[in-house]
């Protein structure tokens, strides 16, 4: 089960700044996307688009599995196929990491709790953190946290997950048990959207790697394309600064 | 609020006053003005002329003793209930206000002889078909908040099977109460009333209600100058000065034999006692005699501030909602009745609701018209406080709940509204202890509250432990809540990261 995406001449304004300026991507059923590029080029304003976080400008149109993503009743749908996880994680500090995963199943799908929990533990179990489940947010660390919010987006069997840069506010040393989880996800065919700056990881998992620069797609290919031998001077300037540092 | 910051300072100065007493009265050597508390307003005995000069019948009485005592007089106003108060502390040397001398009052102040006899009366509105007291059964009667006519219908609410005793603050809100026909009667001294109701066609004065009532001037217990003003008073009357009075105030000179014209001795007091600190204002058998009555008012009081805290709660939230989510004209709406209630003074807001309402055909009760005010503000206020709660809520909790698809009103039933709630318990609290404390101000709307009941046992008594007690009863609910709300701050801010 996996979700196929669109997008449609896709710009966002901010005021007079152009965020994004004209972005036209189809992504199939099952791919894994990595998004890289400098900050501020549009890569999460792209795919919070893509769930309707940010209100994209009326002259383009995305579609989630034919779906057309706008305001209204197909909302909801949209939002129940496509999982997000965070930066920042923002799990809910009120609620135990089990509550935090069960929520949303018994709220949107009328499951009973018991179901929910037993689905919510065998998730937790799946990253890692099972014995963490009575814990508070708070008490755990930003990898274990960061693992929770996986468990959570999953707990909705979304057909297509975005990453919003899932490492950027971690510790050096809880950023590869993250990805680890993630490289794991990306082999179970859900379509998966990763914005990120791990080239590493990106060149290991990816289907298929997209250069951003200033709201617009600048070069995309298969890893070894863009990596290796990029063809654009924008995305060449780019690998140097990341890579030669 | 301010009402309530009334009794205390009421309470306080006539404290701290009574501890000054001993030493200005040491000194009467040097010789000040002659500080006299009047209830301005009380016609036809001590009001304002167009040019807002006190004028009336006391006020050339005491102008004319001040002359032959040789010193200057000041009077200040004094509502009739802080009177007992001020002549026992010292504030004021001398009350007027049509007082009448009672047994019990002499126990607690002196008076002079007294210069007029009163009865107490009925009046009504013309066409109401109120004709007597016998007509008043089953029906509400007003009275002034401790005064003569108080006790009397208090004492003989059975025999007249009155359903209710509504106390007000003064002749003008009970009269408008009387005209609205919310009471059917107002039973108070004969002399005010005659000369109130001379010009109104549509008022009368329908009974007299014999009650012997004797005007006189009120002095601290025992002070030198009781004897010293009470002989002038018999110089007075010998000269014929104070029948002229009776006759510029009421249009005719006053009948033989009645106070106004003979002199009469220095009223007896049972005892002859100073009373002493304790005696005035922590007196346990007025304590007592009074406390059903304090807490009678207490439950009126918790009643209405526990109604109006919890419907000031939903409104306070529906408002905080709208202003955040709503359609932008409900926005602007929802913004405009929060910055008006925020800003209109509670008393003026019972006032309108409660006076000013009827003409328009809602006429509401005492205790409705109060809630009604005090939700009306608390909403606005517990608006503000969730509002600022939610606004505290990280826009990344707003956005996961939407990504997961949560509706908005499980987002905020579930995310982020529970959040909100240990952010704002401390604030709301505090407007929990300021809506107590406001309702003493439904006094005015003739509510039976706390401070209501306990200005009542104070002007009953002539005595003013009750208001003490009302403090302390006051303290006694609200200083655990002031502390439980300084302990919740120091926990959350530990809490926090």
């Amino acid at each position: 089960m996996a979700a196929h995406i669109k997008l449609k001449n896709v710009e966002k304004h901010y005021g007079n700044f152009r965020a994004l300026a004209g972005i036209n991507l189809d992504i199939t059923e099952g791919e894994v996307v990595c998004v890289i590029g400098p900050s501020g080029s549009g890569k999460s304003t792209m795919i919070r688009c893509i769930n309707l976080l940010e209100q994209y400008d009326r002259t383009g149109q995305i579609f989630v599995d034919d779906l057309l993503v706008q305001r209204g009743k197909n909302l909801k749908n949209v939002r129940a196929e496509v999982g997000m996880v965070f930066q920042n994680f923002n799990l809910f500090p009120h609620l135990s990491i089990l509550k935090n995963v069960m929520l949303a199943p018994m709220r949107t799908r009328n499951i009973t709790s018991a179901n929910a929990k037993k689905k919510a533990l065998d998730l937790l179990a799946k990253v890692g953190i099972a014995e963490q489940a009575d814990k508070y947010p708070a008490q755990l660390s930003g990898g274990q946290q960061q693992r929770v919010a996986i468990a959570r987006a999953l707990a909705m069997e979304p057909k297509a997950l975005l990453f919003d840069e899932p490492t950027s506010a971690l510790d050096p040393e809880m950023v590869g048990e993250v990805l680890e989880v993630i490289k794991n996800l990306a082999q179970t065919g859900v379509t998966m959207i990763v914005v990120t700056h791990e080239m590493g990881f990106a060149r290991q998992v990816a289907d298929r790697v997209i250069f951003m620069d200033e709201g617009q797609i600048v070069e995309q290919g298969t890893p070894s394309d863009v990596f290796d031998n990029p063809k654009e001077s924008r995305t060449q300037n780019f690998l140097n600064a990341v890579l030669n540092h | 609020m301010n009402h309530c910051h009334r009794i205390f300072a009421v309470a306080l100065l006539a404290l701290l006053s009574q501890l000054g007493t001993i030493d200005t009265n040491a000194q009467t050597g040097e010789q000040g003005p002659i500080i006299i508390g009047a209830n301005i307003g009380n016609v036809p005995w001590e009001f304002q002329d167009t040019s807002g000069a006190f004028i009336g019948f006391e006020v050339d009485l005491v102008t004319e003793i001040g002359v032959r005592l040789n010193r200057e007089i000041e009077i200040i106003n004094v509502p009739f209930n802080g009177l007992f108060a001020a002549v026992q502390s010292g504030r004021i040397d001398m009350a007027i206000s049509s007082v009448g001398i009672t047994e019990k009052r002499l126990e607690s102040v002196s008076f002079t002889q007294p210069y007029y006899d009163s009865d107490q009366s009925l009046t009504t509105v013309v066409g109401s078909g109120i004709t007597g007291l016998n007509d008043l059964r089953e029906q509400i009667v007003a009275v002034d908040t401790g005064s003569t006519g108080d006790m009397w219908a208090t004492a003989n609410q059975e025999k007249y099977g009155f359903s209710e005793i509504r106390r007000y603050e003064g002749l003008a809100p009970a009269m408008l109460d009387v005209v609205i026909g919310r009471v059917k009667g107002y039973i108070s001294d004969i002399p005010a009333l005659l000369y109130y109701v001379k010009d109104k066609p549509n008022l009368k004065v329908v009974e007299r209600i014999p009650t012997g009532g004797k005007y006189a001037l009120m002095l601290g217990k025992s002070t030198p100058l009781t004897n010293e003003v009470n002989d002038i008073i018999s110089v007075l009357k010998q000269e014929g000065f104070i029948n002229t009075l009776h006759e510029k105030w009421f249009g005719a000179p006053a009948d033989p034999g009645t106070s106004t014209v003979d002199i009469a001795p220095l009223p007896g007091t049972s005892s002859g006692l100073i009373f002493s600190f304790v005696e005035t204002f922590l007196n346990m058998d007025v304590f007592l005699q009074t406390y059903p009555m304090l807490i009678a008012g207490l439950l009126t009081t918790l009643q209405l501030g526990v109604l109006a805290i919890f419907s000031g709660l939903i409104l306070g939230l529906f408002l905080a909602l709208v202003r955040l989510y709503a359609h932008k004209s409900f926005r602007i709406i929802v913004k405009a009745y929060i910055d008006v209630f925020r800003s209109i003074p509670l008393l003026v807001l019972l006032i309108i609701i409660f006076y000013a309402l009827p003409f328009v055909g809602l006429s509401l009760s005492p205790f409705y018209a109060a809630a009604t005010a005090l939700t009306f503000v608390s909403g606005a206020y517990t608006a503000e406080i969730f509002r600022a709660g939610i606004e505290a809520i990280p826009r990344g909790q707003f956005e996961a709940s939407e990504a997961l698809g949560l509706s908005y009103r499980h987002m905020m039933s579930d995310i982020i509204l529970p959040q909100a709630i240990k952010i704002v318990i401390p604030p709301l609290t505090n407007n929990c202890i300021n809506v107590i404390k406001d309702t003493a101000l439904a006094s005015v709307v003739a509510m039976p509250d706390l401070l209501k009941q306990a200005t009542q046992a104070q002007a009953v008594a002539a005595n003013p432990t009750p208001l003490i007690a009302a403090a302390v009863i006051y303290l006694m609910f609200l200083l655990p809540l002031v502390l439980w709300v300084s302990s919740l701050e120091v926990k959350f801010k530990v809490g926090e990261r």
